[in-house]
């Protein structure tokens, strides 16, 4: 931080940061306000406005958000695509990563430039050609769902665990095979639990990832039978443009209430992770 | 507890991606196969026997030692452990223990788990774990360390740790990388006296690589010197000493290391065999004459060797026929307390002296001042006769 002479920081920085602040809290602020109002105080001109006396709706637009689109039933669906999705690419990247640091041959670096490409390519290049072929495949229910996010998040989970991978000395694991490891045995009971940091830093932004996920369970799921919370949030704007807003915003905040806890909690490992393997300690 | 037995070992790394063919950055032989990393080592180690590995980075000791621990494939040749042949035997089923280095302890477990880990994975009882666990922690006084993860010790305790790990599994044969290169030049010490008091309760087979020559001379039953891959010499410490079978472990074994002199081998009248460095004749001591006399050894041009420890101050001048007179001026004085390294410039020679400067009574020696003229002499039996071809010591 930029700090004057006496220690003070610099006034420019202070108000810089106090904008960006307000710029990214406002949205949440506003959200949250609303979805304590009744419907009919809810406009684009009071929008900042405490709940009132007459506007002041109480809980009752959780309960509608709860209770009249199936949002238990869509909270589940999120809930399982995300536990299934993320332990899915904790488990099998940071076994790529393993094998990708400590295997030297053409096929290792091969994966690893893959990896990597995967993760400049916009999915909107691939979206129509992945919605055929996860139709084709049976990948369109949320119990398969999983193996798609696993493509996906790949090349980001592979990256991070290979930069940790690579700062664990090969001796402890030559140590463990001394000791009477067999491979896999060397990685669950070795590597795996040195590798605690990273997996919780990859699974906090993996898990924010799938969660708030909207285009890809859109576009592979089937949305009469299968909707994920962001899906479920689409399903308040009704017919001939009618929105019931009141409900909508008490969803969105419902929706997005886990991702702010589970960030909060892994938020001191998310900068160890990323930063782990980039310098030498 | 266990022999073990290599019989012409070679290790070759292949070509790697990056390495163009006939490129050269160390000594060791290029093939068409790849670098040869060792070759040609053959050796038996004895039940009990506490071997060194020693020799400059790069010489192949490590490498050694992990195709010993089975880490690295043998290219060639046959590895015996127990007079059972290990080559495709996996490190686990060898029976033997590792300490590294780099004390390669799992950093999310405690010492105790540390040290239970390998009894775990054999599904050992849970109280027989307990006891051995607690056996190995107090022979090296860490049971109070027993709850600490490694990230909470010191070095010298992260390497009692790594050792005690080795110790609990009770292993045929006892393997160790440089485990004191890690550590400050105080708790070396401390940890070499460990290791001999260690090895005398445990009574196991040792092989221990190092390129410390003190630790290699105050732990090793036997040491074997190793260069570029090659085994240059094997034997005991005052052997390679006393004995060195050719001028790299002359200069290798030793600190300050040996001097070496170009100088004439003769064959005196009466047949004795002398050296003669620029004026001064040195008649070899009657050992050496009939080692020389056995083999025949033709007068000629040779490399002569003389440790610094073995040369001594002329303050008189004398010569009493079997030593000669060397005059040369101080170029520095290196003072170590009780003894002072002397640089002296001699015949274009660059010669170390070491002069003792404390006895029993206190200080002997006077100070030396840079470009002093002074007079140095040893004797025909410290004098050691190198082939200028082959650089083999042409006593053996």
């Amino acid at each position: 931080m930029n700090r004057s002479k006496n220690g003070i920081p610099g006034l420019g920085w202070t108000v810089f940061f106090s904008i960006l602040s307000a710029l990214y809290m406002y949205p949440i602020v506003m959200i949250l306000l609303n979805s304590f109002k009744v419907e009919t105080a809810i406009s684009t001109s009071t929008a900042f406005q405490m709940p009132t006396g007459d506007s002041f709706a109480g809980f009752s637009n959780y309960i509608d958000a709860i209770a009249s689109k199936g949002f238990l039933q869509s909270m589940c669906y999120s809930l399982l695509i995300t536990i299934t999705s993320v332990a899915l690419i904790l488990l099998c990247c940071s076994m790529c990563a393993w094998y990708i640091t400590r295997v030297n041959n053409l096929l290792s670096k091969a994966v690893y430039l893959l990896c990597a490409f995967s993760m400049v390519v916009p999915f909107q290049m691939v979206m129509f050609t992945l919605s055929q072929t996860a139709d084709r495949l049976k990948l369109n229910t949320p119990w398969n769902i999983c193996v798609i996010y696993l493509g996906f998040g790949a090349g980001l989970a592979v990256f991070l665990f290979s930069g940790f991978m690579k700062s664990i000395p090969i001796e402890i694991e030559e140590a463990a095979m001394i000791d009477g490891c067999n491979p896999l045995q060397t990685y669950f009971k070795v590597v795996f639990p040195i590798l605690k940091p990273t997996m919780i830093s990859v699974g906090v932004l993996e898990t924010m990832w799938v969660w708030n996920d909207y285009l890809l369970p859109t576009l592979v799921l089937d949305i009469k039978k299968y909707r994920t919370v962001p899906m479920l949030i689409q399903y308040f704007r009704g017919s001939y443009g009618r929105v019931e807003m009141g409900p909508m915003m008490a969803c969105i905040v419902l929706t997005i209430l886990p991702v702010i806890v589970i960030y909060l909690v892994g938020q001191k490992h998310i900068i160890k992770g990323v930063l782990a393997g980039a310098v030498k300690g | 507890m266990a022999s073990v037995t290599l019989k012409n070992i070679k290790k070759i790394y292949p070509h790697s991606g990056k390495q163009k063919k006939g490129e050269k950055k160390t000594n060791l032989q290029v093939t068409d196969k790849g670098v040869v990393a060792v070759q040609e080592f053959s050796l038996n180690i004895a039940d009990r026997e506490f071997i060194v590995l020693i020799g400059p980075s790069g010489c192949g000791k490590s490498t050694t030692l992990r195709m010993i621990a089975g880490l690295e494939e043998i290219s060639e040749g046959e590895l015996y452990i127990d007079g059972q042949l290990v080559n495709k035997v996996p490190p686990k089923d060898r029976d033997i223990a590792m300490v590294f280095q780099s004390y390669a302890l799992y950093p999310d477990k405690n010492v105790y788990d540390n040290l239970a880990f390998s009894l775990r994975l054999k599904k050992m009882p849970k109280e027989e774990i307990d006891r051995k666990v607690r056996e190995a922690a107090e022979i090296l006084d860490i049971t109070q360390y027993l709850d600490r993860k490694p990230k909470a010790l010191s070095g010298g305790q992260r390497q009692r740790v790594a050792i005690g790990r080795a110790i609990v599994r009770n292993p045929k044969v006892f393997l160790m990388d440089e485990p004191l290169s890690n550590l400050d030049a105080k708790l070396r010490n401390q940890m070499r006296a460990e290791i001999i008091k260690l090895r005398q309760r445990i009574d196991t087979t040792f092989v221990y690589v190092t390129h410390d020559q003190t630790e290699a001379m105050t732990l090793g039953d036997r040491l074997v010197i190793m260069r570029d891959g090659f085994i240059q010499q094997i034997g005991t410490p005052q052997e390679a000493f006393e004995h060195p079978a050719n001028r790299f472990v002359a200069g290798f074994i030793g600190s300050p290391q040996m001097n070496f002199f170009d100088a004439e081998l003769i064959q005196q009248k009466n047949g004795d065999y002398a050296v003669v460095l620029g004026d001064a004749t040195i008649v070899l001591s009657s050992g050496k004459q009939a080692r020389l006399s056995t083999k025949d050894v033709q007068p000629q041009s040779v490399i002569l060797g003389v440790r610094p420890e073995n040369i001594a101050l002329c303050e008189d001048g004398g010569n009493d026929g079997n030593q000669a007179r060397i005059c040369g001026t101080v170029d520095v004085c290196e003072r170590m307390g009780s003894a002072a390294h002397l640089h002296v410039k001699a015949g274009g020679y660059d010669v170390v002296i070491v002069v003792q400067t404390m006895d029993k009574n206190g200080p002997t020696q006077a100070d030396f001042a840079m470009g002093q003229s002074i007079a140095f002499t040893f004797s025909g039996s410290v004098a050691h006769v190198f082939s200028k071809e082959t650089e083999k010591n042409l006593e053996f």
